[in-house]
């Protein structure tokens, strides 16, 4: 009668693991409408600004152009900000982002060394230091969870110090889009130097804008100049980006982790099932071989 | 009944404000900004300290605004800043407290002679806590 007992224990065990499972289930479930909800409380302010910028940059016209975060750096180098998570547990979050950052390495042409990485996430830094890239800056404090606007603010300081450096070429984001519950797609989006083509409302081409800035310029007051405004407008205008690539790869990385702690947990309940089974089989096999000997007993004393 | 503005405040973190008011008084870059209904299209740089505002009962009411963006068109009020805080939601101990600190740093970077970043940095965190204290002063 082997495998009675490992049997009983097996079951026991995968019932411990699916309720951890599910717990972290839960926890993940909370969390993604945490970050959920506060990418909604955001985006009214990423708009505001998003069009203020669009609003004034047509009315400064060519002189935007000039300007050296709208100009490709003299370098050679790219700067990255790459978004991954600290912990890990979230199905293919990561792996999914390595990929994407692999195959535009390889599109890109660039060479290992000239590329300088800014990393939020425990597991971005671990992959990138284990592969021989070089890592400007590992931001750990305040943890990924605990992120908030200012973070994000600092860590655009830092990126645009960089830019401004003239070391860099370009920089650029990696994060992961949140498409749905389900859907969730990691993406290289260009940062620095900004484009105008960023800046247009969707929907608008350039010249419509600009026409309409035209109208806006002759009777729009500003406050103290257009150029003060713009100049402090813009680094504002970088940290929404920042800010919003961050919340945007959390609530990512909490779907996927809810929706792979689920399968496991579903996993568990299918194996659990299977092995009672299996046990339920044996057991009543055990009970059928004890009442035969039972009966052979009583038959042999006769 | 006379015109009004729509004033409305909005910070990376919500809408800190959506409301009906008569006026409303910027910390514009350069000295402060009234602004009545019908004002024209403008948009203004501004300066961390106290926007004022006269709610639709007449009452006068402050908010500490940290730096950011103002738009006025068509009778509406924008201001885009990183925070907005009504002088009510004013935690007066820990103002007091950044207070104190900024105080501390900014003798300790005057004393060692940081860099200039430095001394502005501790310059701007002691307008913000003096600003919020002065916000909720005006309750009182």
């Amino acid at each position: 009668m082997a495998g009675i007992r490992e049997l009983r224990g097996r079951i026991k065990s995968v019932g411990n693991i699916k309720q951890i499972t599910r717990a972290m289930e839960m926890v993940a479930t909370t969390k993604l409408r945490r970050f959920q909800d506060r990418a909604v409380a955001s985006r009214p302010y990423a708009e505001e600004i998003t069009a203020l910028v669009g609003r004034l940059s047509g009315v400064l016209g060519e002189e935007v152009g000039e300007m050296p975060l709208f100009r490709e750096g003299a370098g050679d180098k790219v700067a990255m900000l790459l978004v991954s998570s600290d912990r890990g547990l979230c199905g293919a979050y990561n792996s999914n982002a390595f990929r994407v950052l692999e195959a535009w390495v390889r599109a890109s042409g660039l060479e290992k060394d000239q590329i300088d990485f800014f990393v939020y996430g425990r597991r971005g830094y671990q992959y990138l230091s284990k592969r021989g890239y070089n890592i400007a800056r590992f931001i750990v404090e305040p943890p990924l969870e605990e992120i908030d606007f200012n973070n994000a603010a600092t860590t655009t300081k830092a990126v645009i110090d960089a830019f401004l450096s003239g070391e860099y070429r370009e920089a650029k984001i990696l994060f992961t889009t949140f498409k749905s519950m389900v859907r969730y797609e990691p993406e290289v989006v260009p940062f620095l130097p900004i484009s105008a083509a960023t800046l247009a409302p969707t929907g608008r081409t350039q010249e419509e804008a600009e026409d309409e800035a035209e109208n806006l310029s002759g009777d729009i007051i500003l406050e103290p100049d257009a150029e003060a405004i713009f100049e402090s407008l813009v680094p504002r205008y970088l940290e929404t980006r920042v800010y919003s690539a961050l919340l945007e790869s959390l609530t990512s990385e909490y779907a996927s982790r809810r929706f792979s702690m689920k399968n496991a947990t579903d996993a568990a309940s299918d194996m659990q099932a299977a092995l009672k089974m299996v046990y339920n089989r044996k057991r009543q096999e055990g009970i059928t071989m004890d009442l035969l000997d039972i009966v052979g007993g009583v038959e042999a004393q006769r | 009944m006379a015109a009004t503005l729509t004033l409305r405040v909005i910070t990376p973190e919500s809408v800190a404000l959506d409301e009906q008011v008569q006026s409303v008084r910027l910390p514009g870059l350069d000295g402060s900004l009234g602004i009545l209904p019908r004002h024209a299209h403008m948009i203004a740089g501004l300066e961390t300290g106290i926007l004022l505002y006269t709610d639709a009962s007449g009452r006068r009411k402050p908010l500490f605004v940290n730096g950011g963006f103002a738009e006025v068109q068509g009778g509406t009020v924008r201001v885009i800043t990183r925070a907005g805080e009504l002088a009510e939601e004013i935690d007066e101990e820990r103002a007091r407290a950044a207070e104190k600190r900024a105080r501390e740093r900014l003798d300790a970077v005057r004393r060692d002679n940081l860099s200039d970043a430095d001394v502005l940095k501790a310059e701007l965190a002691m307008r913000r806590a003096i600003m919020r204290l002065r916000a909720r002063s005006y309750l009182d």
